[in-house]
């Protein structure tokens, strides 16, 4: 074992411990309350330019653990060897600015957390609606990280949030409405009129019974705060992770200073923001800061591991892991910036088009640069006004041509909680936009 | 852990619960995945826990733990949640009498053997197949192997402990000159029977036919679906209106359909727990009861939802052994077995005069899981002349729902293939919408 760690010239350890609780209330009745207690570890050795990990669930021995990886590492490089892997330096993070928690949702009894969903079961099952389904989820974990760079490590986060989704139906027809909300301490709970949220997604579910579905094709469209932020997230954020350009998976490639975008767009990741995507430092110990993607319409940077960071120049601090698992570059709380138009007066530019709301989630391809993302409902928008309610509704279109059409950006950003699936993955992410006007893109319907 | 699941169910009772299940489960697997065409890491992943249902008074509580020394207080948690909520009318029992099938072909020695060297060659095989082809590269990809071993142990007096492998490939590779196309392949076994290489060639020749994609009008036509493409369909607009849990929530555009005409006659559908080598292939489902062969749809009629014990309770029917977990994480919920879509067998793009042949699809999972509408964009998708691939198509959105599309299956391929669970051939659909 000496023999082999004089080879490996990095390893770290991320060691976390954590609980979890949820509760499913299903029409006005609890269908799971389920509690977890978890504890493991992830760790990194690096031989050359071969990674080798490990992941343990349950007791930890670390000095194992290290040796395990750097077993894996070596033999890979033993097998296959490969160019030397550097990794760009980083100070000991500052852990400051950890999210105020007010309530800890532990010192809140189980029954009131009931009590609490019934309620926003209740205000969901408007006129029309015949089923409801509420979630709580509340989870707190303690990230220890250390390297063999010396850095050492830690905070403790607590998450809660809910999700809220109400089905309407009538004549064999289905459609449903959804709301979420996921922050820090039980007090989200207090400065979200949850109540009122229920009972929007009840309306959405009810009004979109009666909804059209519209004939698609290429046209102007306006996107609200939330479907503008998934495209913001998904098509571009994506495109902007280094580990994608350095695969060649990138529509972004070698475009770093380039004009991408309409001037009026402007793109940020920054997990210092106390939204759903915050973390003090990474999986990599790297402090957490904000970062440019594109700025007035030019690529500006990507985002960043050590490692990437070290091949295409740039600073780390977006390399991020569920659980266990192995680190990946990722995004945090990723939105376009706000511009300065007011919602009338993108109608009147829009004109004759679509208003598109809300998202049912959406995929992107980031190498060639297209995407499919579904609005949860639309309106039809005849001389600068909003008509008629749509449904079924969906955008798609390449990323570049989108960026460069957008023709007007509102003031209103919002930003919605999420969570974002990448290698297997998911990391709690959030992702917002004011709202946009774009001047041509492909709309699907029927 | 493992030593600890009897332990587990004893301390359970103890602490009250009148019913009580353990479920263990462990996984050990082995990763090694590349970027571009050179290896970049590879993963030893341990996984093991324990779930615990406990009943009070027809009431469930669940709490889960990976760790020796939390077990005890996990125990207790499951049993104290139970005991907060109100008796549950639905809650008939956990299950018992197992008496179990034989299955076969999902435990393969030589998977657990497998030495790292091994591992590495497998992913190396990817990228050669790649290299095959001239003009595109790998982004990445990787070689999977993993050993799951499952206990579940129930009050009832459920024993029932299996042990399983699975070895997988994947691969997504880009062109390199001219425009920009991308294709992936992947495929999933219980042993070493995948061809590494050969996947890594067929995704790079796809992504090389479908450069320098054509422009076409919208129109209605006949859609071939790939079996990646129909799975993904099938999963996220079809199999949830299948579940019994749904169903009885009022969640399913298949409410009040069973013994109705779904799909064309030539049509049908079965969910199968036995099947030789399957990926959802085991003796028992997820919760103990013992798997089985379920016709879903007959010769297009309905036959019937999948249940796990407790939706069967609910609607007093038998389990079809769908009680399916994730992990040892969540309690069961309905889930689909191995998954076999059966219709004729032909030549059926050289039987296609004109449409479009789709190999993938992304978004299926924005499907409208109630309605079964669904809207997708295509990956590459060819149009087809007299019943030969044609031309690429660069950019293609599809609309649809599920149940129309059962009515307007038209024909079937001979390239009948296991996505994951799902086990279809290409299928070919009349009159599908779409926008180029």
């Amino acid at each position: 074992m000496t023999g082999i760690m004089q080879d490996i010239k990095f390893y770290d350890c991320r060691v976390i411990e954590g609980s979890s609780t949820s509760i499913v209330l299903d029409n006005g009745k609890i269908e799971e309350i389920s509690r977890n207690f978890s504890r493991g570890a992830g760790i990194r050795a690096l031989c050359v330019g071969s990674w080798g990990y490990t992941a343990v669930e349950g007791e930890i021995d670390l000095k194992k653990g290290v040796e395990a990886a750097s077993k894996l590492a070596f033999s890979m490089n033993a097998n296959t060897p490969k160019e030397d892997v550097e990794l760009a330096a980083i100070n000991s993070p500052e852990i400051k600015n950890l999210p105020e928690i007010r309530i800890d949702p532990r010192d809140v009894a189980i029954e009131e957390k009931v009590d609490l969903l019934k309620g926003i079961g209740a205000s969901a099952k408007v006129e029309g609606v015949h089923s409801t389904k509420v979630m709580y989820l509340e989870s707190e974990f303690k990230i220890e990280y250390r390297s063999s760079d010396g850095i050492e490590c830690a905070y403790e986060l607590l998450n809660v949030g809910f999700a809220v989704s109400a089905v309407a139906s009538e004549n064999g027809l289905y459609q449903a409405g959804r709301e979420s909300r996921f922050g820090y301490g039980y007090e989200l709970f207090e400065k979200e009129n949850v109540l009122e949220l229920a009972t929007t997604a009840g309306n959405t579910a009810v009004a979109l019974l009666k909804a059209k579905t519209p004939k698609g094709g290429e046209m102007p469209v306006l996107l609200d705060q939330e479907l503008a932020g998934v495209f913001a997230h998904e098509a571009v954020g994506h495109a902007s992770e280094a580990d994608l350009v350095l695969e060649g998976d990138s529509i972004l490639e070698n475009k770093i200073g380039e004009q991408i975008a309409s001037p009026l767009i402007t793109i940020i990741d920054d997990p210092t923001l106390h939204e759903f995507g915050y973390y003090p430092f990474d999986a990599e110990g790297s402090q957490s800061k904000r970062t440019e993607i594109i700025r007035d319409g030019v690529l500006n940077s990507y985002l960043h591991s050590r490692e990437t960071a070290a091949k295409l120049g740039g600073t780390p601090g977006n390399c991020r892991a569920q659980g266990y698992s192995m680190p990946v570059v990722r995004m945090s709380n990723t939105f376009i910036d706000n511009g300065n138009a007011k919602f009338e007066e993108m109608l009147e530019e829009v004109r004759d088009g679509m208003y598109l709301i809300g998202s049912r989630g959406g995929q992107v391809n980031t190498g060639e640069g297209i995407f499919q993302f579904n609005a949860e409902k639309g309106y039809l928008i005849r001389n600068g006004e909003l008509t008629e309610l749509v449904r079924d509704v969906s955008l798609s279109g390449k990323t570049l041509e989108i960026l460069n059409h957008v023709s007007l950006v509102g003031n209103d950003l919002k930003m919605t909680a999420g969570r974002c699936g990448k290698a297997g993955q998911l990391v709690p992410v959030s992702d917002g936009s004011p709202h946009l006007a774009i001047s041509k893109a492909l709309v699907g319907g029927a | 852990m493992y030593e600890l699941a009897r332990k587990a169910l004893g301390m359970a009772k103890k602490a009250g619960a009148e019913e009580a299940e353990i479920y263990y489960a462990a996984n050990h697997s082995t990763g090694v995945n590349f970027k571009k065409d050179a290896l970049e890491n590879t993963k030893d992943r341990f996984s093991e826990g324990i779930g615990i249902r406990a009943i009070v008074n027809g009431a469930v509580g669940f709490a889960s733990t990976n760790s020796a020394r939390d077990l005890e207080n996990a125990v207790e948690i499951a049993v104290a949640e139970a005991r907060i909520r109100e008796n549950d009318p639905d809650w008939v029992g956990l299950p018992s009498n197992g008496k179990y099938p034989t299955v076969s072909g999902i435990f393969d020695k030589k998977v657990e053997a497998l030495e790292l060297e091994e591992c590495i060659n497998y992913a190396m095989a990817l990228v050669e197949g790649t290299k095959e082809t001239p003009g595109t590269l790998p982004t990445s990809g990787g070689f999977n192997r993993a050993r799951s071993r499952r206990l579940i142990l129930n009050t009832n007096g459920i024993e029932i402990e299996e042990e399983s492998t699975a070895v997988s490939g994947f691969v997504d590779v880009i062109t390199v000159n001219g425009h920009t196309s991308t294709a992936y392949d992947f495929a999933v076994s219980r042993s070493l029977d995948i061809d590494f290489y050969a996947l890594g060639k067929s995704a790079s020749e796809l992504a090389l036919k479908s450069n320098g994609g054509i422009k076409i009008e919208p129109q209605k036509t006949d859609v071939i679906f790939h079996p990646f493409a129909f799975s993904d369909i099938i999963e996220e607009a079809l199999a949830p209106s299948l579940d019994a849990d749904n169903v009885q929530k009022g969640r399913s555009g298949l409410k009040d359909k069973v013994e109705e005409e779904l799909a064309i006659p030539e049509l049908s559908i079965y969910d199968d727990g036995l099947i030789e080598a399957g990926i959802e292939t085991s003796a028992s489902d997820d919760e103990g009861v013992p798997s089985q062969r379920t016709t879903v749809v007959e010769k297009g009629v309905l036959k019937t939802y999948l249940y796990d014990s407790y939706t069967a309770g609910k609607a007093g029917v038998k389990s079809t052994g769908n009680g399916s977990r994730a992990s040892y994480i969540s309690p069961p919920s309905v889930g689909l077995r191995n998954f076999i879509i059966d219709y004729p067998m032909t030549d059926v793009i050289a039987d296609t005069e004109s449409g479009i042949f789709v190999n993938a699809i992304i978004g299926a999972h924005t499907a409208n899981s109630i309605s079964g509408d669904f809207s997708v964009e295509a990956r590459n998708a060819f149009t087809i002349k007299d019943g030969t691939l044609d031309k690429p198509v660069k950019s293609l959105m599809i609309s649809g729902n599920a149940f129309e599309l059962l009515k307007h299956i038209t024909g079937a391929g001979f390239d009948v293939r296991k996505v994951g669970g799902i086990i279809t051939p290409s299928i070919r659909v009349s009159d599908m919408s779409v926008i180029g």
